[in-house]
């Protein structure tokens, strides 16, 4: 492609495709690049490789039925989104959750951040040339997924939550299971900072490369980590605390400069802080009920439905029809590993969803994604796609 | 090795959180129901959702970001509805709700637009919020609902040989397409070196 530069030079660009399947990108994503030797001078991105239809699929279901395909969105980090999609329903009911399953709901929330940071942070550094990273991360992400695993049968795709209520209660042991995998993530974080902190390469390829400022960061929509990164001091635990945030103690963690450096750095420190909060929480894990007391969406004891008609009646219109949230239109949003996630519902007072739209974390990050890569090399894009951590699952739907 | 000197990278900070400063639905209310004749939406039973007409819409995104007392400073969301089986609806088919949000007084609020079936249209705010491009953009693309003055509206999440618009209630979930031929997109990398100040000569 020849072009004439802002100066007025004649220059020859080349044109080149990242992606759509390309290792570094983590999922299918499409980047199309006009390049000026290394230097990226246009970039446009193209998504929805990964588009599955989930806000049309649905709408076909019940609103239990809506709990697996939310397990499919980050899936880094599933539990996340059954948290939040069931929060959202939940204020629909105006139901709130006994005091046992809001812990336990914290607990899996926090561990959820580690492993998704975990993740992050571990794939970023492969893209840097930092293998042993990796390594270091995904040994206690594996001993998470064994927690995960002993909790509700499935290692990724876990649905462990319910409208009012879990799936179930947590097996016996799990507090010390959960205490023995903190230690060992503590383990990991030390280690990983021991090899990077100091070093020469990394520093000098993620620090002041792809600044993004307060201003930027606001504008484009940015929540979470990254805009924590830009120095922007917002937290929906802290900012519009839910689950009995407010009472924990714990830090915001933000950036000073909002380069690649400090995007990888909050999701580092971040991880300390949870790791503090699921501690908080395992302290406060008091025996209890678990599941909301209320017709609409708990389903009766097995007691109940052999002895009683209504009980019987009720069990049978919760299975077959599912539960009805009165008709309106409500918005609600959790802080997930990436930012807010939200989740809007409109309901008509029936039994499936009319409509529900999601507010993917990091759609917004990687809209932002092509001009924060323009004017530096396509090395260092790379290096900045691994730090806004683009979940193709979540991006696409 | 050596670590090349700079302001501490990450600093912890507890910050205290007053939510006394939140303003309450009502206040919100009142603020826009004086500057607009904004309503409420009856439909939002649990927040703040304002309707208003898409001839006002810009007007109204312009105060909500830039006046004092709300500075919703972040649009989070633009979320299309298409309300065509929504039982005892009986106004325009659609619906665009956009979700703000103030970083600093941390209140929201949602506007909602009705729009016609025959004429589609909303004016888009792709300039007073940067995020605005892609959401307009998926909007577009699932229900068919035209941003007039966006630069670049195309598809966003399916094919650009896709026909239709999936998530219109009248569009059947079990129908299949075939699509082929990848998006070149180099237009659309035209339009962009365009914007960055370069002049294409010649875009093979």
């Amino acid at each position: 492609m020849k072009v004439l530069s802002p100066k007025g030079e004649q220059l020859e660009l080349l044109t080149v495709n990242m992606g759509p399947s390309h290792p570094a990108t983590h999922g299918t994503l499409r980047i199309l690049c006009a390049l000026d030797g290394e230097t990226v001078t246009a970039a446009m991105c193209e998504m929805g490789y990964l588009h599955r239809g989930f806000e049309k699929m649905v709408e076909q279901g019940t609103y239990t039925q809506v709990l697996p395909y939310t397990d499919r969105l980050n899936y880094c980090s599933a539990m996340m989104n059954n948290i939040g999609f069931c929060k959202a329903a939940e204020k629909m009911f105006g139901v709130t959750v006994p005091e046992r399953c809001v812990t336990i709901r914290v607990i899996l929330n926090e561990l959820s951040r580690i492993i998704d940071h975990l993740v992050c942070i571990g794939a970023n550094l492969v893209d840097l040339g930092a293998l042993t990273n990796f390594w270091y991360f995904f040994n206690p992400r594996e001993s998470v997924y064994k927690i995960w695993e002993k909790l509700c049968g499935a290692r990724l795709t876990n649905t462990v939550t319910r409208i009012g209520g879990m799936y179930r209660d947590v097996y016996p042991g799990f507090s010390d299971d959960v205490r023995k995998v903190l230690s060992e993530i503590e383990g990991a974080i030390k280690d990983v900072r021991g090899l990077i902190e100091h070093n020469k390469v990394f520093l000098d390829r993620t620090r002041d490369v792809c600044v993004v400022s307060k201003e930027d960061a606001i504008s484009w929509g940015w929540t979470g980590p990254t805009l924590r990164a830009s120095g922007v001091d917002h937290d929906l635990r802290k900012q519009d605390p839910y689950y009995g945030y407010e009472n924990y103690t714990f830090d915001t963690v933000i950036g000073t400069t909002g380069d690649t450096y400090d995007r990888i750095m909050v999701r580092m420190f971040e991880m300390l802080e949870s790791i503090s909060i699921t501690r908080q929480g395992l302290d406060r894990l008091k025996p209890g009920p678990l599941n909301a007391d209320d017709v609409r969406l708990s389903l009766p004891s097995h007691d109940a439905v052999y002895h009683d008609m209504e009980a019987l009646i009720n069990s049978f219109k919760l299975i077959y029809e599912g539960v009805r949230p009165p008709a309106g239109q409500c918005y609600d949003a959790t802080e997930a590993a990436n930012g807010e996630l939200g989740f809007l519902i409109i309901s008509d007072g029936g039994t499936n969803p009319y409509r529900i739209k999601v507010r993917p974390p990091c759609f917004t990050q990687f809209a932002a994604f092509g001009s924060m890569i323009e004017g530096t090399l396509i090395a260092d894009a790379f290096a900045t796609l691994g730090s806004i951590n683009i979940i193709a699952g979540e991006l696409d739907r | 090795m050596s670590t090349p000197s700079r302001a501490e990278p990450v600093a912890v900070a507890a910050t205290p959180v007053d939510l006394s400063v939140r303003l309450t639905a009502d206040a919100l209310l009142e603020i826009v129901a004086a500057r607009f004749g904004l309503v409420r939406d009856p439909a939002d039973r649990w927040d703040l959702t304002v309707r208003c007409s898409a001839d006002q819409l810009r007007d109204v995104v312009q105060f909500l970001r830039d006046d004092v007392r709300l500075r919703m400073d972040m649009l989070l969301d633009i979320a299309g509805v298409d309300y065509l089986s929504y039982p005892d609806h009986r106004e325009e088919r659609f619906a665009v709700v956009y979700l703000f949000k103030s970083l600093a007084f941390n209140h929201r609020l949602a506007l909602k637009v009705m729009v016609d079936e025959t004429d589609a249209q909303v004016p888009s705010i792709h300039d007073l919020f940067k995020i605005a491009d892609w959401h307009e953009r998926e909007t577009w693309d699932q229900f068919g609902i035209v941003f007039s003055g966006h630069p670049n509206l195309k598809r966003l999440l399916n094919h650009h040989e896709f026909v239709g618009h999936p998530l219109r209630k009248d569009y059947p979930v079990q129908k299949r397409q075939k699509l082929s031929v990848n998006d070149p997109m180099l237009d659309q990398l035209v339009l962009r070196l365009r914007q960055n100040g370069y002049t294409v000569l010649e875009s093979t």
